[in-house]
């Protein structure tokens, strides 16, 4: 993975926390990434460049006009009031690769001095086993600050720790192996064919990023949120807002017209598709 | 049969395999190559401009543009060459590199005649741009990807967007700030993607710092988004385009569309 800075740019050390979606149902966690760049102005600074993530480019998602400005698969953004460096993921991962790219996501963070790196994910509502609504729909996490993945901080601010986390089962272990380069990336998990429900949750990319992350010495944390495949914008405003609580930034001062101050990027204009043809009525 | 309603993600949704750390790679293949004709070029080449057709209205211009050279060919492990005529031909699946003639600049063309799959595209732009080939800029043509497009896009209606690097937006690199290659094209709409091979290519050209452009246009076939190449490339990049086309190319357009996008494999039949 190679980090290619954009002309005229310069990364700020300070910027030593690190934000950025890892894939998943719904989109939730690049949809919060999307309103978090948009939100602060976080200035794009460079690309990351990876032959495990597939190609795609695009008009410059933010606006408040886009002028052209080239998007690309993969983008650093910066906001040294907030002290963040923020990525942002625009595309899948080749098949079969997740744990590949997670490594050198891993060795990118290492390599440029990041202390504590946040994860944005979602889950399958469908998959959610130990359903408690007694707080509603609220954040899950997982910390690397514990081997058993409890994090006091995230504890006072009411959310809960994935209970599904085992670092003892087999695919987690699976992972911090393979995270630890003590195994051949191509060979294959042992058990492919015998996956079961509790293999899903490490089955995930926010899983891969997390074991490999750690696996660096990073401290990360994981924040989750349960949601279905649909109209996800709300879902995103709940993990940013959650990852704004996380790092102590006010939501509040963000510039924006809308509720709360955030900045809803212009490319969300049509990001469930355009408006139906109303020439049919 | 399969549920049409859930069985397929929509755009911008995710594949299961998409989201299995666990999931079996597809077996890797050989890398693909380049290879030039006798006598080889000097490497690494330096045209003023590269030009690259993957769409059907482009590949169709360029195979009657007279005259070009043949000088190489990527090569993709991957596809066959059976069917592969002497002569290049239209139907033939091949990646040729033609040395076009026109006037004083020095203009290399790709004619990518098959497809190439998104995960060996960061390969390909590797190969084609920056290595052995470095050119001062880039022109992509391409056709907008319904699946990929959150606008209306009609039927009836011909279409082209770019999208430039930022090199080619300032004239970074010397030349006039004003000479963008494409003037008067509308930028691409905010909100929709291109995936592929443009989009590895033009990704190429914006981390190396080169000027590209990439032109994607709608529909896919038809004489009419033919015509609106043709008119660009004429306006834009050459001069002297309608006197180097051989033959009555556009009357001949739906004849080769037909002949190209056939429903039947073809490759039953070699």
């Amino acid at each position: 993975m190679e980090f290619v800075i954009e002309q005229g740019k310069q990364p700020h050390h300070e910027c030593s926390t690190l934000l950025l979606p890892a894939l998943s149902i719904g989109n939730v966690g690049q949809l919060a990434m999307d309103l978090l760049v948009s939100s602060m102005k976080a200035e794009r600074i460079g690309y990351l460049d990876d032959p495990f993530v597939l190609p795609c480019v695009g008009n410059d998602a933010y606006g408040p006009i886009p002028c052209g400005d080239l998007a690309l698969p993969l983008e650093a953004y910066q906001s040294s009031s907030s002290r963040l460096t923020l990525l942002q993921q625009r595309s899948p991962v080749v098949k079969g690769r997740m744990v590949e790219f997670a490594n050198n996501l891993a060795n990118f963070a290492a390599a440029s001095g990041k202390k504590h790196v946040v994860l944005l994910s979602s889950l399958d509502f469908g998959k959610w086993q130990k359903i408690d609504m007694s707080s509603g729909l609220q954040i899950h996490y997982l910390s690397s600050v514990n081997p058993d993945g409890r994090d006091d901080h995230c504890e006072q601010l009411g959310w809960k720790r994935l209970q599904e986390y085992n670092p003892a089962q087999r695919c987690w272990k699976y992972l911090s192996t393979l995270a630890e380069g003590n195994t051949m990336l191509e060979s294959n998990l042992p058990f492919e064919d015998e996956l079961e429900d509790e293999d899903y949750y490490p089955s995930l990319p926010f899983a891969a990023l997390f074991s490999c992350l750690k696996a660096k010495g990073l401290k990360v944390t994981c924040l989750l949120c349960y949601c279905s495949e649909g109209d996800n914008i709300q879902d995103a405003f709940q993990l940013a807002e959650a990852a704004c609580r996380l790092l102590g930034i006010n939501s509040s001062t963000f510039p924006g017209n809308g509720s709360g101050g955030w900045v809803i990027p212009f490319s969300w204009q049509t990001v469930y598709g355009p408006p139906p043809d109303m020439s049919i009525f | 049969m399969e549920d049409v309603i859930t069985e397929i993600p929509p755009p911008s949704r995710f594949f299961q395999e998409d989201l299995n750390n666990f999931i079996t790679p597809s077996p890797s293949l050989p890398s693909p190559f380049l290879v030039f004709s006798n006598p080889k070029p000097k490497k690494p080449l330096h045209p003023s401009l590269l030009i690259i057709a993957l769409s059907s209205p482009s590949l169709y211009i360029f195979q009657h543009f007279s005259p070009k050279t043949l000088i190489g060919s990527l090569i993709l492990p991957e596809v066959p060459f059976s069917g592969i005529s002497i002569e290049p031909s239209l139907t033939d699946k091949t990646c040729n590199i033609y040395s076009l003639n026109d006037g004083d600049k020095s203009i290399l063309l790709v004619s990518v005649q098959h497809g190439v799959s998104a995960e060996r595209s960061h390969l390909v732009a590797r190969l084609l741009i920056g290595e052995d080939i470095v050119p001062e800029r880039l022109l992509i043509l391409d056709s907008i990807q319904s699946q990929n497009f959150r606008g209306k896009l009609s039927p009836d209606e011909t279409y082209a967007f770019k999208l430039e690097t930022l090199a080619e937006r300032k004239g970074l690199g010397g030349g006039n700030v004003a000479s963008s290659l494409l003037k008067g094209l509308d930028y691409f709409p905010s909100g929709s993607m291109i995936d592929g091979l443009a989009a590895a290519l033009l990704s190429r050209c914006q981390l190396k710092n080169i000027k590209g452009t990439l032109c994607v246009s709608w529909p896919e076939f038809g004489s009419s988004v033919a015509g609106l190449i043709r008119s660009l490339l004429q306006r834009n990049v050459l001069p002297n385009l309608d006197s180097s086309l051989k033959g009555d190319v556009q009357d001949q357009y739906p004849r080769f569309n037909l002949m190209k996008h056939q429903p039947y494999d073809t490759e039953m039949y070699t």
